[in-house]
């Protein structure tokens, strides 16, 4: 996973409107540089089970057939950390697909193979093909799900897809849309964004990996943390310093509700 | 001592249990998908409870320590509601692939219908379509006669019978099993089904091979302890430790290792970080750089 802050990794959001995933890299583009980069990784029996089924994807996609590939990545490629060497990083160099190195292998491939499922699904098909493969998935794959929106093409159409996520109570879950995701600084409205770093506070997931998130400040999110450290101390219990380092700036304050 | 309970529905029992097991020793289990108590009148209920054995349940566990794997199917019980069975039986494919599911089952007999046949035969078929393992049920009444029809069917089909768990088995029908090469689960409940004692009986009896001994606890008056409680009797009765074992950990791990999806290895979901209530993460220094 990516430490720190990670916003250098990430184009801002207005910047993304002219620049698609900040590398001018288009979704099939995407596709073939991430099977790539994933096949190279495979060897064997691993290698022979992605190279069928890559080619069993077809137009129309047959959602089980994609569903079964999916679901079996992580069992056939195994989850090693995915490390770009060098050569590779500069080939790159700009993309955001650099942000995916440390990621599992697995997740990586799960991502490369929701990139091709949109060059054989109608547009108007792809982001309930989406909504509907996180609704059947398992924790790790909602997880790769979430990581990837931001590299599929339109990813604003994920919206509901990605805000259902915050409502998990599975914390691994939680964190692949907020933590080390730009896509909430960018798609998310100001009380979907501040009900994640809400409940971001409440289950010890740290501020310092929600992209973006000193740009997302406001006088609401503020008052929010405020009183969520009033309760805390309130009922003598520790205010996570995160409260103060990121959203109040003030760090030693003493909380009264307001 | 290392404890595997291959046979519990952790979705109706409470932390308060998982910490229980977590201390006695157990830390891995597999959770049949099975019936609820009432029939269900939706096929979608069965997609989401397959989706909380995947998903919710697993996390759950790791919460404890305890590596959690399921086993899916539609069950004998509610193979009777046609329009529901049909439309659950369409669903599993879409199931069956993934990660942490390490069988078929529970599938089998209960009133020993037509409708039951043919789901039972359906899944075994379903089974080998996914190079999976089954966990055969046994019924509650008629269970000699149950068990027996349960090997024929396994036969008829030609499904492999080293690949077969036949489960809930008594004096009775253990012999039967063990004629086969399927294996042979117990389930050890308060009341019913078979005893502590029971078990160390038949131990002496038949040995170790292919015995495996579960809790099946449920909803319904039972015990997640049983396996540590039943190890406890196999001490005491002068069992040697290398029988007990092979009973407790190493035959659940070598049956249901078939399906070269058990992980036992592969670490709890962040357990570091999640442990204690998220404590850890939060106690965590992060990298702070500066803002602004």
């Amino acid at each position: 996973m990516v430490d720190g802050s990670g916003d250098a990794l990430y184009t801002d959001a207005s910047e993304e409107q002219s620049t698609p995933c900040g590398a001018l890299l288009t979704s099939d583009l995407i596709s073939a540089n991430l099977l790539d980069l994933v096949l190279r990784r495979c060897s064997g029996v691993a290698k022979d089970w992605l190279l069928r089924s890559v080619s069993s994807l077809d137009s129309p996609l047959d959602p089980n057939i994609f569903g079964a590939a999916y679901a079996g990545s992580r069992r056939r490629l195994g989850s090693e950390p995915f490390i770009l060497d060098a050569d590779e990083q500069a080939a790159l160099k700009g993309s955001e697909l650099l942000a995916l190195s440390q990621h599992p292998l697995d997740e990586v491939c799960r991502i490369a193979l929701l990139s091709r499922a949109s060059e054989y699904l109608p547009t108007e098909d792809y982001s309930s093909f989406i909504s509907e493969l996180y609704l059947r998935g398992d924790n790790f794959e909602r997880q790769a799900l979430l990581r990837g929106l931001i590299y599929l093409p339109n990813p604003e159409r994920f919206l509901s897809t990605a805000v259902e996520a915050c409502r998990t109570s599975v914390q691994v879950i939680f964190e692949a849309i907020a933590c080390d995701n730009p896509y909430p600084w960018r798609y998310f409205l100001e009380p979907n964004y501040n009900q994640m770093v809400l409940k971001a506070l409440f289950i010890g997931s740290p501020l310092v990996r929600v992209v973006g998130i000193h740009k997302r400040i406001t006088p609401e999110l503020v008052r929010m943390a405020k009183d969520y450290a009033a309760e805390r101390q309130a009922a003598n219990r520790s205010v996570p310093e995160d409260i103060a380092l990121y959203i109040t700036k003030n760090p030693g304050v003493r909380y009264e509700a307001i | 001592m290392k404890l595997f309970d291959p046979h519990i529905h952790m979705t109706s029992r409470t932390t308060s249990d998982y910490q229980a097991m977590a201390d006695a020793g157990i830390s891995a289990i597999i959770e049949p998908s099975f019936w609820l108590g009432q029939p269900r009148t939706h096929v979608g209920t069965f997609e989401d409870y397959f989706l909380s054995l995947l998903g919710w349940e697993r996390f759950r566990a790791s919460q404890f320590g305890i590596s959690h794997f399921c086993t899916l199917s539609i069950n004998p019980k509610e193979a009777n509601s046609p329009s529901i069975a049909q439309g659950v039986l369409e669903l599993l494919p879409r199931y069956l692939e993934k990660d942490g599911v390490v069988a078929v089952g529970e599938i089998g007999f209960d009133n020993q219908t037509d409708a039951e046949e043919h789901l039972f035969a359906e899944q075994l078929k379903l089974a080998m379509e996914f190079d999976l393992p089954v966990l055969i049920h046994t019924p509650h009444r008629d269970k000699k006669r149950g068990t027996e029809r349960s090997l024929e069917l396994v036969s008829k089909v030609g499904f492999p019978e080293h690949r077969v768990l036949i489960d809930h088995n008594n004096e009775e029908t253990l012999p039967l099993v063990l004629e086969t090469d399927c294996w042979a689960g117990h389930s050890i409940y308060p009341d019913t089904k078979m005893d502590e004692l029971r078990m160390v009986a038949l131990i002496q009896t038949y040995g170790s091979d292919r015995i495996i001994i579960n809790s099946a606890a449920d909803w319904g008056v039972s015990d997640p302890l049983k396996v540590p409680k039943t190890v406890a009797a196999m001490f005491e009765a002068g069992l040697d430790e290398q029988t007990i074992q092979t009973v407790v950990w190493d035959n659940p791990v070598a049956f249901f290792g078939q399906s070269e999806r058990l992980d036992l290895d592969r670490d709890p979901i962040n357990q570091s970080q999640l442990w204690e209530g998220n404590s850890v993460l939060r106690g965590q220094e992060p990298v702070v750089e500066p803002q602004n």
